[in-house]
C-alpha cells in the first residue's frame, strides 16, 4: 500500500503537467506579442530534410516556447522574485528610484573609435559639408542620482570627453549634457522607454540652434499637448514589471503655419504630417514621431530658404527632426542600418550643405553601421 | 625546453568543447516528452517497457543531433557482439582479454575522434608548424559519459561482475538510457544489470522520483542558472578592470553554478531513474562541506571516480605498488581525468592540479589539516577549489593565470569596487541560499522533524507542505524556464 503524501506528490506532479499542457493546447497561437513587440515563433513546417538536419527540432523548442500558455504572467512572475530577492536589475535594465527604468551602461570597446573615424571620414570625404555630431547622453546618465544602491554604470560622460577629443576639428561637436542635466527636473526622458522625450529634444535643439546658426524657436511659439498617457516602453518590456507606471507622451506644435511633404522611400509613402496617430493605440507609441524607422525619409517645407540638411541618426532623432522643419527647406533623413546604397552620391546628388549626425551614446557605442560611412 | 612547453601550453587556443546539460531543463522535456514517455511506458505491458523505453530514449538522443543516433546503435551492437564473444571465449582467458581489449578500442576510438580530433590535429600544427584543417564536427551529446558506460559492460562481464546480456533490446536500453544519457551519472552496468531484466516500478518510488526530480530540477533553474548570471557578468568585464573582491566573488559564483548546475541535473536523472523503477547510485554528496581534497574526490561526481578507481588505478595497481609507481598511477588517473572534462589543455592542468594536491595530502597534510580547528580546514578546501574553477572555466590557460593574479592582489585596481558592493548586494539571497543548499542542513533539519513531530503533524508535514514545496519549486522554475527565452524585440535600438 503506497503512502498517502506520496500519492499526493503524483497527482501533484501529473495535474501540473496535465492542466499546462492542456492550457497550452486550448490556449490559440498568437502571431504576434504586444507585450515583447516582435512576431512568435509558429508551428515549424514538417519536412524530412529539416527533421534529418535537426532544425525542425529547434524550431520546434522556439513555437513551445513562444507559444507557451500565460507567457506574459510567467514572465512577469520571475521579475517579482528577482525584486523580491534583492535584484536591482532585470535583462539589464535597473529599477531605479521614482519608478524610472534605467538602462545599464557599459564601457564601450572598439566599435566606438571606428564609429568616430567613421564620421571623421566623411568629413575628409565631403570637406564642403558642414558636420555637426550631437551625442545624446541617455537617461541612465541624466538620473543617476535615481540609480540602485552601488549600481555604478560606465560614466557616459567619459565617452562623450572621449568621442570629442577624437573628433576631427572640422566636424562641430554638439554638447547637450549640460543643458540637459539642468533641466532633469522637467520631463526630459522617459522612465520607461530609451528615449529622450520632445522636451528633453527641445533642449537639444535649443543648443543645436548656435551651431546651425539659426534663431531657435521658444517655448511660447509651441502649443503642446499630451497624445497620450498610458506609454509602455522598451525598458518596460525588458524590465517586465507590471508594478510600473506609464509614461505619458508630449508633442510640440509650432504655431507658425508650416506645411510640410513627407516622404517615405522604403515604402513609397507621401503623407503631410510629421506624426502618425495609428501608432498611439498600439505598444510602439513613440513610432507617432516620423513613423519610427526608415532607410530614408525626406521631408520638404513650406520654409523657402533654399537650406538642405542631411540627417544621419538613431531613432532619438525622430521627435527632434520636427523642431529642424521650421530652419530648412529640404531635410533628408538617412538611417545607416537600412540605408546600402552610398550615402556621398546621395549628398552629391542633392546637392546637400549641412549634415547633421545625432546619436544616443548607447547606440554610438556600439552600432555596427556607422562604418559605412568608411 | 621547460619554456617551450610552457609557451606551447601558454598559446594552445582551446576548443570549446563542454558537456552542456539543458535538455532536462528545457519546456520541450518537461511539458512534452515527459509526460507522454511516462504515460506510454506504463500503460505498456511489461514486455515492451524495454523497447518503449529505448525508443524514447533514442528520439530524446536524435532532438539535439539526429544523425548521432546512428552511433547509439553502433554502440548498442558493438558492445552486445562484444559481450557474446567473451561468453563464448570464456575458458580462454586471453582471447576474451583481446575481445575486452577491442571494446575498450572501440569505445575509446569514438569518443577521440569526436572530441579530441580536433584538440590534436592543433596541437600537431603547433608542434610541427603544420596547417592541418581541423574537422569541426559537433561533439554528441554525452558522448563522454556513455562511451564509459557501455566500457563497463564488457569489462564487468569478462570480470564476471555482472551477468551478460542476452536480449539486444535490453542492451540497447541500458546503452541509451536517457535520464543518465547526457550527464550522467555514470552508471556501470553491474550497478543495474538486473534492474534492466527486472525491475518494479512502484508509486512510492514514483514520488520519490518526482521529488527528486523536483529537486534537481530547482538546483539547476533557479539556483545555477541565475547564480551563473553572476558569473557570466563578471567574467564580461574587461579583467584588467576587475578588483580582488570582485574576481573571487565571480570565481565563487562559478563554483555555485557549476556544483548546482552539475548535482541538479544528476538529481534529475536519479530521479528520472526512480520513476521508471530504476535505482542508480548517488553522484554528489555535500562536496562544498570536505574538510580536504581527498575527502572533495569522494564526494564530488562519485561515479566518474569510481569508474576511475575500478577501470584504471586498481587494474594499474592502485597504491598497492612501489612509491614511485604510485605517483606514476596517480598522475595517469589526473592527466585523464582532467582531458574527460574537456579537449583542452586547461583541463589537464586542472586535472594534475588536484593530482599534486591529493598527492601533497597523502604525503602528510592530511595529517597535519586532522590537528586544525574545522573553520580552517574548510576554509583550506574553498581556497584550493576556487583556484581550481579559476583553471577549469578559462579555457585559454594565459587568461586563468591573469584572473589568478587579480584574486591574489597583482592588480593595480584596488581591493573592491562600487561594482562589487552592487554584485553582493543583488546577490547576497542567493548566496546565501546557495550556501545552506550545500550544506545537508535543510536534509538533516527534514529527517530530525520527521523524527520529532508527532502522527498528526507528521501527516500534515508530509502531506501538504512537502506537497506545497515541490509545486512551488515547479512553478518557479517554469516561469523561470519561460523568462529564458523571454526575448523582447526592441524596435531596433535606432
Amino acid at each position: 500500500m503506497a503512502k498517502k503524501s506520496n500519492k499526493i506528490i503524483i497527482i501533484m506532479f501529473i495535474l501540473f503537467l496535465l492542466s499546462i499542457n492542456v492550457l497550452n493546447i486550448i490556449t490559440s497561437d498568437r502571431k504576434f506579442s504586444e507585450f515583447e513587440n516582435r512576431m512568435l515563433a509558429q508551428f515549424p513546417s514538417f519536412k524530412i530534410k529539416y527533421i534529418t538536419s535537426g532544425r525542425f527540432t529547434s524550431k520546434f523548442e522556439e513555437y513551445v516556447t513562444d507559444q507557451f500558455a500565460f507567457r506574459d504572467f510567467w514572465v512577469s512572475i520571475k521579475s517579482d522574485i528577482e525584486r523580491v530577492t534583492l535584484k536591482t536589475k532585470n535583462h539589464g535594465i535597473f529599477f531605479g528610484k521614482d519608478g524610472y527604468l534605467l538602462e545599464d551602461y557599459n564601457k564601450p570597446n572598439k566599435c566606438l573609435d571606428e564609429n568616430i573615424s567613421s564620421i571623421n571620414s566623411f568629413s575628409e570625404k565631403l570637406p564642403n559639408v558642414t558636420a555637426y555630431l550631437l551625442i545624446a547622453p541617455n537617461s541612465v546618465k541624466i538620473y543617476e542620482d535615481k540609480l540602485p544602491l552601488f549600481a555604478s554604470p560606465y560614466n557616459q560622460l567619459e565617452t562623450i570627453q572621449y568621442v570629442k577629443e577624437n573628433l576631427d576639428e572640422n566636424i562641430d561637436f554638439v554638447e547637450v549634457y549640460d543643458i540637459l542635466n539642468s533641466k532633469k527636473d522637467e520631463y526630459i526622458y522617459f522612465k520607461t522607454d530609451h528615449h529622450w522625450t520632445m522636451r528633453g529634444a527641445y533642449y537639444a535643439y535649443q543648443v543645436l540652434s548656435n551651431y546651425l546658426g539659426v534663431e531657435s524657436y521658444k517655448t511660447n511659439n509651441f502649443d503642446t499637448d499630451i497624445v497620450s498617457d498610458e506609454f509602455y516602453g522598451t525598458f518596460y518590456s525588458r524590465a517586465n514589471n507590471t508594478h510600473i507606471a506609464p509614461d505619458s507622451i508630449e508633442v510640440f506644435y509650432p504655431k507658425s503655419n508650416v506645411k510640410y511633404e513627407v516622404n517615405y522611400f522604403d515604402n513609397n509613402k507621401a503623407t503631410d504630417t510629421l506624426y502618425e496617430v495609428k501608432y498611439l493605440d498600439k505598444k510602439d507609441k513613440y513610432s507617432f514621431f516620423l513613423d519610427g524607422n526608415h532607410a530614408l525619409m525626406t521631408i520638404k517645407t513650406n520654409v523657402k530658404n533654399n537650406k538642405k540638411i542631411a540627417i544621419f541618426k538613431d531613432s532619438y532623432a525622430h521627435c527632434f527632426i520636427p523642431f529642424l522643419t521650421n530652419h530648412y527647406e529640404e531635410i533628408h533623413v538617412i538611417d545607416l542600418r537600412y540605408y546600402n546604397l552610398s550615402v556621398y552620391e546621395y549628398m552629391e546628388e542633392h546637392d546637400i550643405g549641412e549634415a547633421l549626425f545625432l546619436y544616443n551614446v548607447t547606440t554610438f557605442s556600439a552600432d555596427e553601421n556607422i562604418k559605412k560611412l568608411k | 625546453m621547460r619554456a617551450i612547453i610552457f609557451a606551447f601550453i601558454e598559446n594552445i587556443l582551446s576548443i570549446k568543447v563542454r558537456c552542456d546539460s539543458m535538455v532536462f531543463s528545457s519546456l520541450t522535456f518537461l511539458f512534452i516528452f515527459l509526460p507522454i514517455t511516462l504515460l506510454l511506458y506504463f500503460i505498456s505491458p511489461r514486455k515492451i517497457k524495454n523497447i518503449v523505453l529505448l525508443i524514447g530514449s533514442l528520439i530524446f538522443y536524435a532532438w539535439g543531433e539526429p544523425v548521432y543516433i546512428l552511433l547509439m546503435i553502433f554502440s548498442s551492437v558493438v558492445d552486445y557482439t562484444h559481450g557474446i564473444l567473451i561468453e563464448k571465449h570464456r575458458d580462454n582467458d586471453k582471447k576474451a582479454r583481446l575481445i575486452v581489449l577491442s571494446s575498450a578500442i572501440i569505445n575509446l576510438s569514438l569518443l577521440a575522434f569526436f572530441k579530441y580530433s580536433d584538440f590534436l590535429i592543433e596541437n600537431i600544427n603547433y608542434l610541427f608548424n603544420t596547417s592541418l584543417a581541423t574537422l569541426n564536427l559537433p561533439l554528441p551529446i554525452g558522448i563522454s559519459f556513455y562511451t564509459f558506460q557501455t566500457m563497463s559492460y564488457t569489462i564487468d562481464v569478462y570480470r564476471k561482475e555482472a551477468p551478460i546480456q542476452k536480449s539486444p533490446i535490453a542492451l540497447a536500453t541500458y546503452v541509451t538510457l536517457f535520464p543518465q544519457l547526457i550527464a550522467g551519472p555514470i552508471v556501470r552496468y553491474q550497478t543495474v544489470a538486473d534492474q534492466i531484466n527486472n525491475r518494479i516500478e512502484t508509486s512510492d518510488k514514483f514520488a520519490e522520483g518526482v521529488k527528486r526530480f523536483v529537486i534537481g530540477l530547482g538546483k539547476k533553474v533557479l539556483i545555477a542558472n541565475n547564480i551563473g548570471m553572476l558569473w557570466s557578468e563578471i567574467q564580461g568585464i574587461n579583467i584588467s578592470d576587475l578588483t580582488v573582491l570582485t574576481a573571487w566573488l565571480g570565481i565563487i559564483a562559478f563554483s555555485f553554478q557549476i556544483y548546482f548546475d552539475f548535482s541538479g541535473y544528476s538529481d534529475m536523472a536519479i530521479g528520472l531513474g526512480k520513476m521508471f523503477g530504476f535505482d542508480f547510485l548517488e553522484n554528489f554528496n555535500y562536496p562544498y562541506i570536505s574538510q580536504s581534497i581527498s575527502e572533495f574526490w569522494r564526494r564530488w561526481h562519485m561515479s566518474l571516480g569510481t569508474w576511475f578507481k575500478d577501470y584504471v588505478y586498481i587494474p594499474l595497481g592502485g597504491n598497492r605498488v612501489s612509491k614511485i609507481k604510485v605517483y606514476r598511477n596517480l598522475f595517469i588517473i589526473w592527466f585523464i581525468t582532467g582531458l574527460w572534462h574537456g579537449a583542452s589543455w586547461n583541463f589537464v592542468v586542472w586535472g594534475l592540479y588536484f593530482g599534486v594536491i591529493i598527492a601533497i595530502e597523502k604525503a602528510g597534510l592530511l595529517k597535519l589539516l586532522e590537528n586544525l580547528w574545522k573553520p580552517i580546514r574548510h576554509i583550506y578546501v574553498v581556497f584550493i577549489l576556487s583556484i581550481s574553477w579559476v583553471f577549469f572555466v578559462f579555457d585559454d590557460i594565459s587568461i586563468g593565470l591573469s584572473y589568478l593574479k587579480i584574486m591574489f592582489g597583482f592588480n593595480n585596481t584596488g581591493f573592491f569596487d562600487t561594482h562589487f558592493l552592487y554584485y553582493l548586494c543583488n546577490y547576497i539571497i542567493l548566496l546565501i541560499i546557495s550556501i545552506i543548499c550545500s550544506t545537508p542542513y535543510i536534509k538533516n533539519k527534514h529527517s530530525l522533524l520527521l523524527e520529532s513531530i508527532n502522527e498528526k503533524h507528521r501527516l500534515f508535514y508530509e502531506n501538504i507542505i512537502i506537497t506545497v514545496i515541490c509545486f512551488g519549486i515547479l512553478f518557479f522554475s517554469t516561469a523561470y524556464l519561460v523568462d529564458a527565452t523571454y526575448n523582447p524585440f526592441l524596435y531596433f535600438r535606432f
